[in-house]
This record gives structure tokens, C-alpha cells and sequence, in this order.
């Protein structure tokens, strides 16, 4: 507890601090790319012959996905509060390494937590964080996912956050964690809101991200909150369907409870044990989702839906072969479900879907599951 | 005084501490777990710690995440933690019980439910070890209304500060966390415990008792001697039944031999009554 009161304490200081903002938004802008594209999928609109579909480019930030948003930001903020060592958990092995290329940056101990079953399916994400210096711990309990990630990384977080800050890579844990994550991943909706302004002249039709602990639709969806023209779609993973009980989808199917210090809709049984979970895709394979979506599930604003394994495969294929961009298999769920919407809505409106992440890191599993490797 | 306080203080005046020993229900089933809860009881165990397993203990080391996992996956439920109890009492145990355990299972099954089971089927008190005091004012007042003690967990990086805060809302005895981190046994006695019974000691008319770590009678003297009124294992205890489970006499045997040895320690360790304390 007084861990996360220190943190609460310097993230007040630090967001009033101009010094901290500008060294921020100067990494964000020569060191990770930003502001990303907003991009118009001419082909991609003509093959669905609906609305036109934008694509926010966060799979062109430095390291691949919106992940490094969040992590140079709280990197930055470890640094500040005198911490010379970063712990972080990790699915897909994006945020994985985001943080270690964080640390690397800064000079920081990077320590990176990540289930069994994910280091397989993202060999390559691990080499990469070996290369940037950050040591891979691989955790043997549980489902050996996302969730007993955090778990582990929280355990250590505990025995260690005198010198260390524990980097949550998405919308959840204890307060301020999802506080801190969304205003750093903001600045995907910031941007989105004013490219789409400048290009269009008006506000999108509809926002599209997929949902996994939540962090790149928080990101594109907030500064757009009170703009109530504009529909808010939440993708999560369906897995192999919702009633088969192999999915992610945590605000379509599941009940209030308490996890990882959040109370939140998270996926579980009568007697309050947590689910195990399935996705194709590692960074959406988790029991739970940020509490701030809970809320805008609750209140109507965002509209929670769903894509399965196989419609994200789809997807996968469908943007890349249309725009030559290969999505990584968390994105395509938000692409698979915009080619749903896009069959009945108006040819004039406009959308824009959130590509997180690029697909680089999936090809090896997709041609496994595909049976060309 | 509640029973818990009481047991610590029968125990203080004799200049004795308080062995308190911690059971996680359902590992690897009720029967097992009942019989062990008795063989405690017998060995002279002061209080009983009964833990109601959950899939995610961010608190608990690997010792007690394999138990609980044994547990749940012999598909051990929230009810049974209630029939447990029952049987326990059934068989004469009238030591003081707390049901420690996490807040989403207290939460699915109702906390007023919870508080009304547990004190029914015979507990003293109950301990949520990821319920932070801010978050659990509902839980404290129903627990206090069906008579069960709310024990509050205190650690090294609690400022004295939030002693002042916290403890007043403590209730039975106050279990002060050796060590920053997760449950389970390790070789040296961290020094930061000593200090941190120090400071809790001097903040609490309440008994306080050490844990996280605790698996030798060595170390039960020397909590004692740093001013603590008892010590808690949880994961020396398990690892000296786990990995005999497939002959539950002799893992029974064996719980009972290391508890009476633990129990043994605490004897004449309270050397003299700190003046805080009082």
C-alpha cells in the first residue's frame, strides 16, 4: 500500500511538472515516431463498400505497437522518483518490449515477467528483449499467461519496490495504475481526433479498438468520451466462441469481482476462482478488464463486442493482402469487427480503428496454425 | 477481550507465546485438511489459521500456491471452508479460528453471507490479506456484527503513520509481516522484523504476532525475543506434509511432530513483559 501511495503521490507532482511533460513529449516525438499516421484504407473501403476506414498507425511507433507510450512515460516517472530498477509483466510480449527498450533508453534494470505459454507462441518477442538487456523470467504457474504474469510481477513488486517500479503495461491493478496508463496512452485519441479533424472536417462516425486489459482503446477513446456523436466500439476476444467458454471476453460474459487489487468485470466462477482464458491472440488472454471500461460498458457510452479466433484470422489476412499491413492478431479483432460494422452502416460515414500493433511478432504462429511452417 | 486476544494472554501471563498455525483448506481435501486442523489442536497450536484457497494469491508464495492449487483443483469450494469448520468443532477443537483467505471469494459469496457463515460455523475472525483497510469499512462492521475479529496485516514498509491509522480498526491480535514480499520460509529472520514489532507493539494494546518466514523453532525463539507475542507459519508447516500425501498417517505424523516443536519454542520465551505491551 505505501508503495502505491508514493506513486499517487509523484504521479500528482509529475503531471503538473512542465519539465517532466516536455522531456516526455520530446522522446515521444524524435525517439518513438510520434504522431503516428491516421491512415485512409482506400482498397480496404472499396472491398467492404461501406463507410471510409481510417486506421490510427500505432503499429509504426518505435518497438511496434501504442505500447511504448505508456512505458517511456512511466520509465521516465521511475527514473524521477529515483527507482533504478523496472519490473514489468507481459502476453504478447509487446509491452514486454516496450519496457525494456524504455529502460535501455533511460539506463534502468529491466526485469520482464511473461507465462510459459506465451514465450512460446512469442519466441521472438523474448530474443528481443534479451538484445535490449532485460531479463526474461518465465512463469510456470497457473494458466501460464498474462494473469499469473501479473501475479508473479506483483509478488515481486512486493518484495522490492524500494528501488523498483513495477511498469503495468495496461489499464488495470490498483489505483493510480489505470489512471496513470490512460493518460499516457491519451495521446493515440489526442492525435486521432485532430488528424481526423483536419482531413474530414468533421468527427469520426465510429472508433473501433480491441480490448484485452484495455490500455490502446482507453487510449483512442477518451478524448472522444464527451463527443457524443461519435460511437465507441470495444472489441474483445471471442476465442473460440463465447458459449464454448474458451474467449477473453470479459465485459460480454463476465460478473463484477475483484482482481489484481481492481474491482472490474473479470471471468470467473460462482465461488469468486478466476477463469483461465483463451485467445489466439496473447496480449487480449486475460480474465479481466480495466475498470474504467467496466464503467463506460455500465453507462452505455461503449459499446462491448466481440471477434473470434477465426474472424480475427480473417482480418489478419484481409488487411494484409488489401493494404499491405499485417496486423498484429490483437488489432485484427478491432479490423474484423469494423468489416462486421461496415456491412450496415452508411457508405458516407467514417471510422476510425485502432491498429495497435503490427503483425510481425504473429507470422510465425499464424503459419504454425495454418500448416505452412 | 475477544477469544484470540484471550489465548495470547493466558499465554503472556505464563510467559509463553502464541503458536499460530496455518492450514490451507481443501489441500488436498476437507478430510485431510480436518484431521490436520485436530492433529494441530492437539500439538498444542494456540490458534488456527484456516485458508480459504483462491486461484490468484499475489500474497502467498509457491509453498502455498501449490497447496491452494491441490485445493481448488480437488474442486475444494467456499462452502466447504464453512463445512471444515463445522467438523472441526464437531471434533472438540475449541481453539480460536480465523478464516484468512482473499476478497473475490468473500465478495461472489456475499460478505454479509460470509461474515454469518463463518461466525456460525464457528470462526473467531477473519483476515482478507488484499483488502486494504481504505476499501473495507462494509466488510469490518459486518464482521464485527456477527462477533468475529477483523486481524490486520502490517509490514516493514508500513510508515508509523499508517500504524496509527490502522491499527485502531485491528481486532483480535495484529499479524506484523517480517518481511516485504510473499509468504514463505526462508533461512534468516529478516531484521527489519524487529523493528517492525517495535513500532507495533508501542502503537496497540493488542497482541502482535509474526509471520512470513517463520519454519524453525530458532526462529520462534528469536521473534519472541524481539518483543513479538506469537508467530504464524503457513508454508514450513505444508512442507512437511506435501510431500507425503500419498501416506496420510505419516504426513499427518509429521505436522504433528513439527508443530509440538514450534509449540515447545514459544515456552518461557516471553522473557519479560514489554511495558508497552500492557
Amino acid at each position: 500500500m505505501s508503495a502505491l501511495t508514493e506513486l499517487q503521490k509523484h504521479y500528482e507532482q509529475l503531471k503538473q511538472d512542465e519539465q517532466f511533460r516536455t522531456e516526455l513529449d520530446g522522446l515521444l516525438k524524435t525517439y518513438a515516431g510520434r504522431p503516428t499516421p491516421l491512415y485512409f484504407c482506400r482498397r480496404l473501403t472499396e472491398r467492404l463498400g461501406g463507410p471510409r476506414i481510417y486506421l490510427k498507425r500505432e503499429d509504426l511507433a518505435h518497438t511496434g505497437s501504442h505500447k511504448i507510450n505508456n512505458a517511456l512515460g512511466q520509465a521516465l516517472m521511475a527514473k524521477r522518483m529515483g527507482k533504478r530498477r523496472v519490473i514489468a509483466e507481459t502476453g504478447a510480449g509487446q509491452h514486454g518490449v516496450a519496457t525494456a527498450t524504455a529502460c535501455a533508453l533511460l539506463g534502468l534494470e529491466c526485469e520482464v515477467f511473461m507465462g510459459e505459454v506465451d514465450v512460446q507462441r512469442q519466441r521472438l518477442n523474448c530474443f528481443r528483449m534479451d538484445l535490449l538487456g532485460a531479463k526474461v523470467n518465465v512463469v510456470k504457474t497457473g494458466s501460464k499467461t498474462l494473469k499469473d504474469a501479473i501475479n508473479e510481477a506483483m509478488r515481486e513488486y512486493a518484495a522490492t519496490s524500494d528501488d523498483t517500479h513495477y511498469l503495468i503495461g495496461s489499464v488495470v491493478g490498483p489505483h493510480p495504475y489505470p489512471t496513470i496508463v490512460r493518460d499516457l496512452q491519451s495521446v493515440i485519441g489526442k492525435e486521432a481526433r485532430e488528424q481526423f479533424l483536419s482531413v474530414e472536417g468533421r468527427l469520426p462516425d465510429a472508433l473501433i479498438a480491441c480490448v484485452g486489459g484495455g490500455s490502446n482503446s482507453i487510449g483512442l477513446f477518451h478524448p472522444f468520451v464527451n463527443d457524443s456523436s461519435v460511437a465507441m466500439y470495444g472489441v474483445e476476444a471471442g476465442g473460440e466462441g463465447i458459449e464454448t467458454g474458451l474467449h477473453s471476453a470479459s465485459v460480454c460474459a463476465g460478473t463484477q469481482g475483484v482482481l489484481h487489487g481492481f474491482k472490474s468485470l473479470v471471468l470467473q466462477n460462482g465461488d469468486g476462482q478466476i477463469s483461465e482464458t483463451h485467445s489466439v491472440a496473447a496480449g487480449l488472454d486475460y480474465p479481466a478488464v480495466g475498470p474504467e471500461h467496466a464503467f463506460l460498458g455500465a453507462s452505455g457510452r461503449v459499446k462491448y463486442v466481440y471477434a473470434k479466433d477465426s474472424e480475427a484470422l480473417a482480418a489478419f489476412h484481409l488487411l494484409s493482402e488489401t493494404e499491405g499491413i499485417i496486423p498484429a492478431l490483437e488489432s485484427a479483432h478491432a479490423v474484423a469487427y469494423a468489416a462486421k460494422l461496415c456491412k450496415d452502416s452508411p457508405r458516407d460515414g467514417a471510422m476510425i480503428v485502432n491498429l495497435s500493433g503490427r503483425g510481425d511478432k504473429d507470422v510465425n504462429q499464424v503459419a504454425d496454425m495454418e500448416g505452412k511452417l | 477481550m475477544s477469544r484470540i486476544h484471550t489465548a495470547f494472554e493466558e499465554n503472556l501471563s505464563k510467559g509463553d507465546g502464541s503458536f499460530i498455525a496455518y492450514v490451507c483448506a481443501g489441500d488436498p481435501d476437507v478430510q485431510f485438511t480436518v484431521e490436520q486442523a485436530v492433529k494441530l489442536s492437539e500439538a498444542g497450536a494456540d490458534v488456527l489459521e484456516l485458508g480459504l484457497p483462491f486461484s490468484d494469491p499475489v500474497a502467498d508464495g509457491p509453498v502455498i500456491q501449490s497447496a491452494m492449487n491441490r485445493a481448488l483443483s480437488g474442486g475444494f469450494s467456499t462452502e466447504d471452508v464453512f463445512r471444515v469448520l463445522r467438523s472441526v468443532r464437531g471434533r472438540g477443537v475449541d481453539r480460536p479460528i480465523v478464516i484468512m483467505t482473499y476478497y473475490n471469494p468473500v465478495l461472489q459469496y456475499g460478505p454479509e453471507k460470509f461474515c454469518k457463515a463463518a461466525a456460525e460455523a464457528g470462526a473467531d475472525g477473519l483476515l482478507v490479506v488484499d483488502l486494504p483497510p481504505e476499501e473495507s469499512a462494509e466488510l469490518d462492521s459486518l464482521a464485527s456484527s456477527f462477533g468475529l475479529d477483523v486481524i490486520r496485516l502490517v509490514a516493514p514498509s508500513t510508515s508509523s503513520q499508517r500504524l496509527d491509522e490502522v491499527l485502531p480498526r485491528a481486532s483480535g491480535f495484529v499479524y506484523a509481516v517480517s518481511v516485504a514480499g510473499i509468504t514463505g520460509a526462508r533461512l534468516e529472520l529478516a531484521t527489519s522484523a524487529g523493528e517492525l514489532v517495535r513500532r507495533t507493539t508501542a502503537r496497540t494494546r493488542l497482541p502482535v504476532a509474526l509471520g512470513f518466514g517463520i519454519s524453525t523453532p530458532e526462529h520462534v525463539r528469536l521473534a519472541l525475543s524481539m518483543g513479538a507475542a506469537g508467530v504464524v507459519e503457513g508454508s514450513g508447516l505444508i512442507a512437511t506434509y506435501s510431500a507425503a500425501l500419498q501416506e496420510r498417517e505419516r504426513a499427518l505424523d509429521n505436522v504433528e511432530r513439527h508443530a509440538r516443536a514450534m509449540k515447545h519454542a514459544t515456552l518461557g520465551g516471553i522473557v519479560s513483559e514489554a511495558p508497552a505491551q500492557r
